[in-house]
């Protein structure tokens, strides 16, 4: 076995993670040969929760495949579709299949689904739900009721350097480092001294960012500027960019981002994100330089 | 207050179809400042129901009457001066539904319909403006938000900060509405107690939420109690 994750945070390295979407149906086939072509690829591979309120199958069953195939998972956990026992419950349950790696998000809203009329729970909010993993890790419940075996999770947590203002995400992301993130993955950058604000202010703790990438494509541009997609905040002369181009030369713009957080020496990874077009992974990460 | 807004109108005439004599109630506090149900709309209402109903040929009989207050038995109790409830078949009530039920308890023989949605707790803007500011979480955070609610005012209820969703200090839900935590931000920082966002706030104690509640005052609890 080679370097975990968790040790790879520390190791310097440049880290490269990317998330994927559960199958909708249990028709596991079209995951798994994801998953077998990203082996080698990534150093970690992350599972969404119910991505944009958009129902798939629980990301546990698809880390469980990830790990039989040699792949170390991440796994979302939002705080949107259960309460503080399904959550703790969920942890326990990961726990005892080998995931380690916890990515502690509150969850897009139930609108941008396709469940709306379903409720949104939000019974506890990230920075609880790490405080709870991180109990859990200590062995003890939220409650302080003791556990029989603790998990040992490596935990993390999202933010948002785009965000407009900026300093209200920052007191929350200081609260996620407080409370137990040893890593951060962010919400897709475009704009490096955004990105280069948020890292100044958290360079002082030890947490690991990683900043997200995203692989944007001419069919979404429509949803992309109307935010559809929350948390994603597209410059306006990029969508024009993206408009009308090919595959390419998205896999270009996404490269370029790469390179100029890399030359810039700006975080410790990236985590991309190219829902439905995983196979350009590797050509996005030689368009950057990796 | 109480904000409510009255339901669609082909759902109350389905409510009440097979009715002959119909009281529509209203009441004068909260739905009549939110004109949803108070005596102007209860008029609006017995006239569109008459007409719709007599376009259908149908022999139905209404009458109207505003109380002071539906949730309140002491006023619930003085409509028999006015009106003889025995009358009637079917009870049109355009309060909350706070005081559709307690008038449904008083006149239990009685079938009592509601004739508006009862939507939030909330204040008055401007005129006919009503904004949602409390979702009676029995545990308020006020103190340390600024005065601004983040229960109620963020979509998702959030208690340390925002999520990463806000687009230029507006909701991710609904780019109209302002994000609650730049609202609240924006407010402690003119306030000179950005230290109260630092805080970390202690998941919400449903605990304290007891449904159906009861509140007995001090002051009358040897009323209540054996």
């Amino acid at each position: 076995m080679g370097q975990s994750f968790e040790e790879a945070l520390t190791s310097g390295k440049f880290l490269i993670v990317t998330s994927l979407d559960p199958p909708k149906g249990t028709d596991l086939e079209g995951i798994a040969g994801v998953i077998g072509k990203l082996k080698g690829v990534v150093n970690a591979l992350g599972v969404y929760d119910n991505p944009r309120a958009l129902m798939y199958m629980s990301p546990w069953a698809i880390c469980r495949l990830v790990i039989e195939q040699g792949v170390e998972p991440i796994m979302h956990v939002t705080c949107r579709d259960r309460n503080r026992l399904a959550l703790q419950s969920d942890l326990l349950a990961a726990a005892s299949i080998g995931i380690k790696n916890i990515l502690c998000v509150s969850g897009d809203h139930v609108m941008f689904g396709d469940h709306v009329d379903a409720k949104p729970v939000h019974d506890i909010d990230s920075v609880h739900l790490l405080s709870a993993a991180k109990a859990l890790s200590e062995g003890n419940d939220m409650a302080g009721n003791p556990l029989k075996g603790s998990p040992a999770f490596c935990l993390g947590a999202t933010a948002n350097p785009e965000a407009n203002p900026l300093e209200p995400q920052l007191i929350k992301v200081d609260k996620k480092i407080q409370v137990g993130a040893s890593f951060l993955i962010t919400q897709p950058v475009f704009n490096m001294d955004n990105l280069k604000r948020f890292v100044d202010h958290v360079k002082e703790s030890k947490v690991k960012v990683i900043a997200g990438i995203d692989l944007l494509v001419p069919e979404e541009v429509p949803k992309y500027r109307d935010g559809s997609y929350p948390g994603l905040f597209v410059p306006e002369n990029l969508l024009e960019e993206i408009a009308g181009a090919d595959i390419e030369k998205c896999v270009n713009v996404a490269g370029d981002l790469i390179k100029q957080i890399k030359s810039a020496n700006l975080c410790d990874g990236i985590h991309i994100s190219a829902p439905g077009h995983e196979e350009k992974i590797p050509d996005i990460l030689k368009a950057g330089g990796l | 207050m109480i904000v409510a807004k009255r339901k669609p109108f082909k759902e109350i005439k389905e409510s009440v179809s097979g009715a002959n004599k119909i009281l529509i109630l209203g009441c004068g506090t909260c739905v009549a400042v939110c004109l949803a149900g108070g005596e102007k709309e209860v008029a609006i209402l017995a006239s569109q129901l008459r007409m719709a109903l007599q376009l259908e040929n149908q022999n139905v009989h209404i009458d109207e009457l505003t109380i002071e207050r539906q949730c309140d038995r002491e006023f619930i109790e003085q409509i028999n001066t006015s009106v003889n409830v025995d009358d009637y078949d079917l009870i049109l009530s355009t309060a909350c539904a706070a005081g559709v039920q307690l008038l449904s308890d008083v006149f239990d023989h009685k079938v009592v319909v509601p004739g508006l949605n009862t939507t939030f707790i909330g204040v008055a803007e401007g005129p006919g403006v009503w904004t949602e500011r409390c979702r009676a979480c029995s545990d308020c955070v006020l103190a340390d938000t600024g005065g601004i609610c983040p229960v109620t005012i963020c979509a998702k209820g959030l208690l340390n900060g925002p999520c990463g969703g806000a687009r230029n200090g507006k909701c991710e839900v609904d780019p109209e509405k302002d994000c609650a935590w730049v609202l609240i931000y924006n407010r402690l920082e003119k306030l000179g107690r950005l230290d109260k966002m630092k805080k970390i706030h202690a998941p919400k104690r449903y605990s304290v939420q007891e449904h159906p509640a009861t509140i007995i005052h001090e002051a009358y609890k040897h009323r209540y109690t054996v």
